[in-house]
């Protein structure tokens, strides 16, 4: 009796902490990843279209803050981030255009989203997003909710799955529409 | 010591009072009253521009000596702060951030407002082609912000926009905030309070630095500011500390000069009384007739201290041994009279010049050296004992030196002639040409000022063109064509002017005329659909708009409540003056001024001002000004002399006339640059030199000790000006060194005219 009140005790105030620990495991996962490649499959639903729009590429990451995502189609473009910079490319209209991520407070939430995921930076994260973990570190679900008001206008809540050290699916939930991506890794 | 007391209590009392005159009256540093009344549109709108324009009332802050991130939250929390205090009409930090109401609105108003809004954006094909667009946008990485705007403003008026808003200098950004190499946070202010309002603008100041103390700066971190406010205090503060320590150090000397000469600390309170009396009516008759004293006027002020002192030092000279002080005073005062009656005549002109800063120069002077003769005739006899201690006689060579001089007599004219005649070779004095260089600001704060404006992009603004219309409306109307114009012709790359900001209302109804009727767009937009997957009403929101943005009409500047960003950029540009409006386009890249004018020609009364060039001729026509009116006052001198000297009088103008030109011939030797300060030290100089050709005049042959006694009070005179202007020379601020050094050198030419000219006499005992 007294053995099992012990271990109450000390469960208790674990119970709380144990997403924070599942949080804490699965960042320390990732970060253990310094560099990664997935083809991407991204599907778009938009209640002013009447059919999704589908696009297709390779991501790839590489510690400590560059993030890119080469779509292939329907059309090829290049988004780069790193360190402060964010990059757009488009070469079939002989675009670029480079935007300071500073001058842009509004994409910085959505690019940290998944970037400070990929390194392991909790504390990136938590400064944009309030985070929660869900599952195991095998196979895990964390949850965003932008703190910034005027991005939560735009986007509610971004979903990411993944295995151990992998991000799998990034799932935005927008204003009234949605967005899914599904990345199988390469090797 | 009971025989002391009267003098010790007047001195203790006019001590007491100027002190306390002194914290009272606000010293201004404005540069603008030293500049002539304007004679042209053009010198006229430089001279409103500055002493109120934009310029006077912007501010710039720098923080720096801490991390980036530090900067920036020290940056972020200082604007907040100071956006709160309402002092400011804007306060940025970074790029424009118009707030959700004020976006809100310029996003309504975007049809009218945009140069986007064309007939052709709204015809079929480019519907298609927009739609097109909008529907790669939502395919790419982009599609969050296609989103929002996309089914709105598919046509892209609104990114068209800020566009032309954002064509300004980029300064590098770190978290959010401007932030220059060093690193250094950038902020710039503009104040509500006009240029014009020193206490507002000290107040302005005051409020940067409050912000930044509660921001809570950690570290290192540390404020540097600059803006008018800041140069206001700097230079009073410059002036003050110049003439603090010369005034100490020159009544040092000149007190231990005197107490040798005296041997009496008695004679020296003598001395000082008239002095600072003086002083203290100088300052009171300006501060009665200005409201304020400048800075300038001041620092002169100070240093005829060193000249009413010979009033008193000629009466206390002139004492014969058993005489009482009283009847001294009686028999040098025909004499002093004339003196100080063709110093004040000298200075009179200025008075009528019509220049701010010179009529106060010449008050002050005349004020002062009136209530010095004055209290040197009636206050200071009835204050000494009746038999004060006897002079220290000079020394016998410092006779013989002028009794040589006076042999040499016949040499002056020559030297004099010869003078006139290399200075005439040497072509027309060098004249001070650069505003800045006659500024009392200190030259640290003026180059930090520099740098700042040039980090934050404010740039230096070199040419303005100006355009006023009966009112707000037909001055955008102006703008829009002067600009149009310009560009056209190639004459500037960029241009900045009101109506890139808000248009003309005409241009604005010429716009929305061009919208196509809702039924139309709505016809065109079904067709442009076509085989795209938007669904029917996916661009409801921009149907809606543009049939609202037809009925809502333009935006004009008096409906600008809601829009303080766009208000905080137009009030620069665009302003009410005298019941007209006026616009300023801000040029740059013009490097062809010949192609600029021809442009500019199609717009009739586009004024064009080329401030560099125009403030010099301000600058030459301010000294040609001041030499105008001392001539006048030259004039006026002779004709005082000739009516109490008779014949003699001209002879006795030659000390004055002859000690200017030695003394310019001097400045031009030594490279000065001649500034309108100058030649209001030349003036004073004229009326010492006449002071010393007066008392030499009065040796006699008759009387070899009453001689010596006349040559004593003029050496004593002398020494005790050069003690206070030789150190006004070595002084910083550009008028009290100009001064100084002027008056220095004419002094020590004076009294070798004044020697040399005296009427003979036989050699001293």
């Amino acid at each position: 009796m007294r053995r099992r009140a012990l271990l109450a005790a000390a469960l208790l105030p674990a119970a709380p902490a144990r997403a924070q620990d599942l949080l804490a495991q699965v960042m320390a996962a990732l970060a253990a990843t310094p560099e990664s490649r997935a083809a991407f499959v991204e599907e778009k639903e938009l209640p002013e279209l009447d059919r999704p729009l589908v696009a297709r590429g390779v991501l790839a990451w590489r510690a400590p803050d560059r993030l890119e995502k080469r779509t292939t189609e329907p059309f090829q473009e290049r988004l780069l981030v790193e360190g402060d910079r964010l990059l757009l490319e488009r070469p079939d209209r002989g675009t670029r255009q480079e935007t300071p991520l500073d001058a842009a407070p509004e994409i910085r939430p959505l690019v940290e989203a998944i970037r400070a995921t990929l390194a392991g930076d909790a504390a990136t994260l938590a400064a944009h997003h309030e985070a929660s973990a869900a599952g195991t570190p095998a196979r895990w679900r964390i949850t965003l909710v932008p703190r910034s008001a005027r991005v939560r206008a735009a986007v509610q809540r971004i979903t990411l799955e993944g295995e151990h050290g992998r991000l799998l699916v990034v799932e935005t939930q927008g204003r009234d529409g949605r967005s899914r991506l599904s990345a199988t890794p390469l090797p | 010591m009971r025989r002391h007391a009267p003098l010790l209590l007047a001195l203790l009392l006019a001590a007491a009072t100027f002190a306390l005159a002194l914290r009272h009256v606000p010293l201004r540093a404005d540069i603008a009253d030293f500049l002539p009344v304007a004679q042209t549109e053009e010198s006229a709108f430089l001279l409103r521009e500055l002493r109120g324009g934009a310029g006077t009332r912007l501010l710039v802050a720098g923080i720096e000596g801490a991390a980036e991130a530090e900067l920036a939250r020290l940056s972020r929390a200082m604007a907040d702060g100071l956006r709160a205090s309402g002092l400011f009409a804007l306060v940025a930090n970074g790029p424009p951030q118009p707030a959700d109401a004020e976006a809100a609105l310029l996003f309504a108003r975007r049809y009218a407002l945009s140069p986007a809004t064309t007939p052709e954006a709204f015809t079929e094909p480019a519907l298609r082609a927009a739609l097109e667009t909008v529907l790669d946008g939502l395919r790419s990485s982009a599609e969050p912000l296609v989103r929002r705007y996309g089914f709105a403003d598919p046509t892209g008026a609104f990114p068209a926009l800020l566009r032309g808003w954002t064509q300004e200098h980029r300064i590098a950004l770190r978290d959010g905030v401007w932030m220059a190499d060093g690193p250094r946070a950038l902020l710039l202010m503009e104040t509500r309070a006009g240029g014009m309002d020193p206490d507002a603008q000290a107040a302005a100041a005051e409020a940067a630095r409050a912000a930044f103390a509660a921001a809570a700066p950690a570290g290192g971190a540390r404020l540097l500011l600059s803006g008018p406010g800041v140069f206001a205090a700097a230079a009073a503060e410059a002036i003050r500390a110049d003439v603090r320590l010369v005034s100490i150090l020159s009544a040092t000397l000149v007190a231990a000069f005197l107490l040798w000469r005296y041997r009496s600390p008695l004679l020296l309170g003598a001395v000082a009384l008239p002095v600072l009396l003086g002083a203290l009516a100088g300052l009171l008759a300006v501060q009665a007739a200005f409201g304020h004293v400048h800075g300038a006027a001041f620092g002169f002020g100070m240093t005829m201290l060193g000249v009413a002192a010979d009033y008193p030092i000629v009466v206390v000279a002139h004492r014969a041994p058993g005489e009482t002080a009283r009847d001294a005073a009686r028999r040098v005062w025909p004499t002093l009279r004339l003196a100080v009656a063709t110093s004040v005549a000298g200075l009179t002109p200025m008075l009528a010049s019509g220049f701010p800063g010179l009529a106060q120069l010449g008050l002050f002077a005349g004020a002062g050296l009136l209530a010095a003769a004055l209290a040197a005739r009636l206050l200071l006899p009835a204050l000494l004992p009746a038999a004060p201690p006897a002079l220290r006689p000079l020394p016998g060579w410092s006779l013989a030196v002028v009794a040589g001089l006076g042999a040499r007599r016949r040499f002056v004219p020559w030297l004099l002639a010869g003078v006139a005649v290399a200075l005439l070779i040497a072509g027309a004095p060098r004249l001070e040409r650069d505003i800045a260089a006659l500024s009392p600001v200190p030259e640290a704060l003026r180059d930090l000022d520099g740098t700042l404006r040039g980090q934050v992009g404010a740039p230096d603004v070199r040419l303005v063109l100006s355009v006023t219309a009966p009112d707000a409306e037909g001055a955008l109307a102006a703008a829009e064509r002067a600009a149009a114009a310009l560009l056209a012709a190639g004459a500037a790359t960029v241009l900045d002017h009101p109506a890139r900001w808000l248009p003309s209302a005409a241009t604005q109804r010429a716009r929305l005329d061009a919208l196509p009727d809702a039924a139309t767009l709505a016809a065109r937009l079904d067709a442009a659909r076509a085989g795209l997957p938007f669904r029917a009403g996916a661009f409801a929101p921009f149907l809606e708009d543009v049939a609202a943005a037809r009925a809502a009409g333009p935006l004009t500047p008096d409906a600008l409540a809601e829009a303080p960003l766009l208000a905080a950029r137009l009030a620069p540009l665009l302003r009410p003056e005298n019941g007209a409006w006026r616009a300023l386009l801000l040029p740059e890249g013009a490097r062809d001024l010949a192609a600029l004018r021809a442009a500019a020609a199609v717009v009739p009364g586009l004024l064009i001002v080329d401030i560099k060039a125009e403030t010099e001729a301000m600058l030459d026509a301010g000294i040609a000004a001041a030499l105008r009116w001392g001539a006048a006052g030259a004039a006026l001198v002779l004709a005082l002399l000739l009516a109490g000297r008779g014949r003699a009088g001209p002879r006795l103008a030659l000390v004055p006339a002859g000690a200017l030109l030695l003394a310019f011939a001097a400045l031009h030797l030594l490279g000065e640059r001649i500034s309108v300060f100058h030649l209001t030290a030349a003036l004073l100089l004229a009326g010492v030199g006449m002071d010393y050709a007066l008392f030499m005049s009065r040796m006699t042959q008759e009387d070899a000790a009453e001689d010596a006694r006349a040559l004593g009070a003029v050496v004593t005179c002398m020494v005790t000006t050069l003690l206070t202007f030789g150190l006004l020379a070595l002084c910083r601020t550009p008028v009290l060194h100009a001064m100084g050094l002027t008056v220095c050198l004419g002094v020590a030419a004076a009294f070798l005219l004044a020697c040399a000219l005296a009427p003979p006499r036989p050699a001293p005992r």
